[in-house]
């Protein structure tokens, strides 16, 4: 987040809201078309799909923000996000624009809003009149901070042994 | 790096340098060895002499091929372990206890300077190292002169020696008994110095290897080597310019013209090659297997179009090309098969670091080299185990005056084996240590806030808290290891290649550490099943067999369902109240039988389609790993299949889980119901 030139950004609605993701976080776009959907997942993970010869997991924006998930259309799209080896696809209302926004444009999250939004905001830009959340792709897909799907109760024991009270090194 | 290897256009000498970083390997796995089986050898003066030679050696050839593709600090380092060495085998200077701990950490060293050059990284610094080991060499003789000893094992050009051409022509047979070119190499650095080695191709396509070499002028010594395919000519008297002075200089280096007549041969073995390149040859494969199975659906589509003779000759043709491109396949993944040798044979040298760092007395044993698995499961193996090595020495191994007051024997013992079981590979690393403290992490644990029940915990319990990144029981952490993140990254890796780790401890008696992987399994037989709207793969070897089950014949008990199988009563697991995929009401339906005896099931399906060569893609990503759903597979028409891991499924259904987990059942409904709609159609 260096220089004054800013960075390219993806955007695009889930209910009703606009976010932005960075451009170097995104491998590609596409129509939504068959999704496999996975037995005894959460209810965030859509399925997956076979994508550019790959297994990509499809994750649904609006249940992961918690929201009531609505059926496909024409403009669903599916944004598929890389976040260092992992792709992953991101259900969304529909994308279609491109933007810079300078790095000025975006200010910190305000801590008066509400935690399920500020656990993945990296920032909120204002472009002209409008206001875009800028989203943080690793927090999104960070699976600990995802419900816990199936029974794994001692993962589930495990992590909230460790907090970070113990340096790692 | 330098102007010369970045010209553009200069293909042959970056392919060259593939060769360089494989040589080094070869040489710095000489080197390993010849450091660990140093100490050993202290006090056995002949013993000693001998390693000193091969150490010194070894040097001396990664200094040449160093300087060959310019890499400088490699090259300079070497020189100055090969200075050293020079010194320690000409008697003039005395090994000293830490001598060995110098060599060690400078190999360390060089090994890094070599590693940053393949991955394009500047170089380590190695002034540090390079002024230590020049004020080692420089020291003054010891108080006794080396004169009154005998001069190393004879392997200096002397005066009655001579050079010559030795041709060695490896053959099947020959390999048969052992005999290869690294052998063929041993056996002349044992007469001699070898002052170049050159493979050459002949007419016929086939291999030959030149040893230029140094030795005694007296070929009596090899004559029995004629039947092991070597020959030998004589090729001048060895004098002054090839010898050790003049081939630290630029004379060592090949001319351009040598070079090109190597080619791209690797300098021993037979082949080298890089393993994207099968990884290419693989994925051709697996889209062969793909668009075989569309010839033959679309084969089955024109079946009535034809006549029935006409059809017959094309559905043989494609049962031909099934049957050959099975073997292809099985071909292909032998190619890929090594031993885990690659991986152990690194451990005692490791083991050995961390237990000179931590003062501990410790042996490797190794069990099971020869076990053979994907070079890529050895490629992402190996940091995990190196680290469950390091994590043996240094907190599973005890002091020695520990060991000897529990009266266990002074020197601990790790032991690596290896062995494979059914289609899974076993990687076992053990100690003879004290044990993990249970109750010490239960305690950490809790300090941290865990929610633990009381009293002891399980293994499977501890494997989970040791595991997570972050975990230590250590305050301070030292060099080797007690970094928390080991444990995890030793888990999440093993995970990633669809293998589990499972451990073992006893207090006093030790700590084991089982890991099982999966043999290559890129591409397998699957039979594909439909359930619910939703297609299956579920993989051949491990179904005992399918049956046709009526639906009044189900008998229902308690909770349970049973269905006669062979004069007995078999459990009957139906796979859409599993995945909570609604219920069905067939007349009839088929299911697959797995497992045996009392372990026994009948897995429902509604119909199973037929069967399949599958591609295996194993679902690595956190957000997809759901029990019994090890993988997915395309079946050629862009959707994905997820293959069902039977087993697992019929433990899950068989413990009860799965239908006393109201959570999982809403979910699962829910995931499901809000997918796009999955036709039904016929694979």
């Amino acid at each position: 987040m260096t220089g004054s030139s800013g960075r390219s950004y993806i955007l695009f609605s889930v209910a009703g809201t606009t976010y932005a993701v960075g451009t170097e976080d995104v491998r590609h776009m596409e129509m939504i078309e068959q999704i496999t959907p996975m037995p005894n997942a959460g209810e965030y993970l859509e399925g997956v799909v076979f994508s550019r010869g790959q297994i990509v997991p499809v994750l649904n924006l609006r249940a992961r923000f918690g929201l009531e998930k609505a059926a496909h259309d024409l403009r669903t799209r599916l944004v598929v996000v890389q976040s260092g080896e992992r792709w992953v696809g991101l259900v969304v209302d529909s994308a279609r624009e491109f933007v810079r926004i300078p790095d000025a444009a975006i200010q910190p999250p305000s801590h008066a809003m509400s935690a399920l939004s500020t656990n993945y905001v990296e920032g909120i830009a204002s472009l002209g009149d409008r206001l875009v959340l800028v989203l943080d792709v690793a927090r999104i897909l960070d699976t600990s901070m995802l419900p816990v799907p199936a029974a794994s109760s001692t993962d589930d024991l495990a992590r909230s042994a460790m907090p970070a009270t113990e340096t790692p090194r | 790096m330098n102007g010369a290897l970045d010209q553009p256009g200069d293909d042959f000498v970056s392919g060259f340098l593939d060769d360089y970083f494989a040589e080094c390997e070869e040489h710095l796995e000489v080197v390993r060895r010849g450091l660990m089986a140093l100490e050993g050898a202290v006090g056995d003066s002949a013993g000693e002499a001998a390693l000193l030679d091969e150490l010194f050696r070894s040097y001396h050839s990664l200094k040449g091929i160093s300087a060959m593709v310019d890499v400088r600090e490699a090259e300079r380092l070497a020189h100055e372990l090969e200075g050293y060495l020079r010194r320690l085998r000409d008697r003039e200077l005395a090994l000293a206890p830490d001598s060995v701990a110098v060599l060690i950490d400078s190999t360390a060293l060089l090994e890094s300077v070599i590693a940053a050059r393949r991955a394009a990284l500047p170089p380590p610094p190695i002034q540090p190292a390079v002024e230590r080991l020049a004020s080692l060499s420089n020291q003054p003789p010891p108080a006794a002169p080396a004169n009154g000893t005998a001069p190393a094992q004879g392997t200096e050009p002397s005066a009655a020696s001579a050079t010559w051409r030795f041709s060695f022509v490896p053959t099947p047979a020959l390999v048969d008994r052992g005999i290869k070119v690294d052998s063929v190499r041993s056996r002349l650095s044992a007469v001699g110095r070898i002052m170049s080695v050159m493979p050459r191709v002949t007419p016929r396509g086939g291999i030959t290897f030149e040893f230029i070499v140094t030795g005694p002028a007296d070929p009596s010594s090899f004559e029995a080597w004629r039947q092991d395919g070597l020959s030998w000519e004589r090729i001048e008297a060895a004098a002054g310019p090839l010898a050790e002075h003049a081939s630290a200089e630029p004379s060592l280096r090949p001319a351009p013209v040598t070079l090109s007549e190597a080619g791209i041969l690797a300098p021993s073995h037979f082949v080298r090659v890089d393993l994207n390149r099968l990884d290419d040859v693989m994925s051709r494969v697996a889209d062969l297997v793909i668009t075989r199975a569309r010839l033959e659906e679309n084969l089955a589509r024109v079946e009535r179009m034809l006549p029935a003779q006409e059809w017959r000759l094309l559905q043989e043709n494609t049962l031909t090309m099934e049957r050959q491109l099975r073997h292809l396949r099985e071909d292909v993944m032998r190619v890929r098969l090594v031993r885990v040798d690659e991986i152990f044979r690194r451990m005692p040298f490791v083991a050995r670091d961390v237990a000179r760092e931590a003062r501990k007395d410790v042996r490797v044993v190794l069990k099971g080299q020869g076990t053979e698995i994907d070079k890529f499961l050895v490629e992402r193996m190996m940091d995990p185990v190196l680290h469950l090595v390091r994590n043996a020495v240094s907190h599973g191994i005890e002091p020695a005056e520990h060991r000897v007051a529990a009266g266990k024997p002074a020197q601990g013992t790790i032991t690596l084996s290896a062995s494979t079981s059914g289609e899974m590979v076993l990687l076992e690393i053990a100690d003879d240590g004290a044990g993990i403290d249970t109750a010490l992490v239960a305690e950490r644990a809790r300090a941290a806030g865990a929610r633990l029940p009381d009293g002891p915990i399980d293994p499977g319990t501890l494997l989970e808290l040791i595991c997570e990144p972050g975990f230590s029981t250590r305050d301070e952490a030292d060099r080797a290891s007690g970094r928390g993140m080991g444990m995890s990254v030793v888990r999440k890796t093993v995970q990633e290649l669809g293998g589990s780790v499972t451990l073992d401890t006893a207090a006093g008696r030790g700590t084991s550490f089982l890991i099982s992987l999966p043999l290559t399994l890129a591409i397998t037989d699957a039979l594909i099943a439909i359930a619910g709207s939703h297609r299956f793969a579920v993989p051949q070897s491990s179904v005992q067999e399918v049956i046709e089950v009526e639906d009044a014949a189900v008998r229902r008990m308690e909770n349970n369902e049973l269905i006669p199988y062979r004069g007995q009563a078999l459990p009957l697991v139906r796979l859409r109240t599993l995945f909570a995929l609604g219920a069905a009401s067939a007349p009839r339906f088929h299911a697959f039988v797995i497992g045996t005896g009392q372990d026994a099931v009948a897995l429902a399906v509604d119909r199973i389609l037929g069967q399949r060569e599958i591609v295996v893609r194993t679902m690595s990503d956190a957000l997809l790993k759901v029990d019994g759903i090890p993988g997915a597979t395309e079946l050629g028409d862009g959707r994905v299949v997820l293959i069902l891991d039977v087993a697992a499924l019929s433990r899950q259904a068989r413990s009860g889980s799965s239908g006393a987990r109201p959570a999982v059942q809403r979910t699962g409904a829910a995931a499901l119901s809000a997918g796009q709609p999955v036709g039904g159609g016929v694979a």
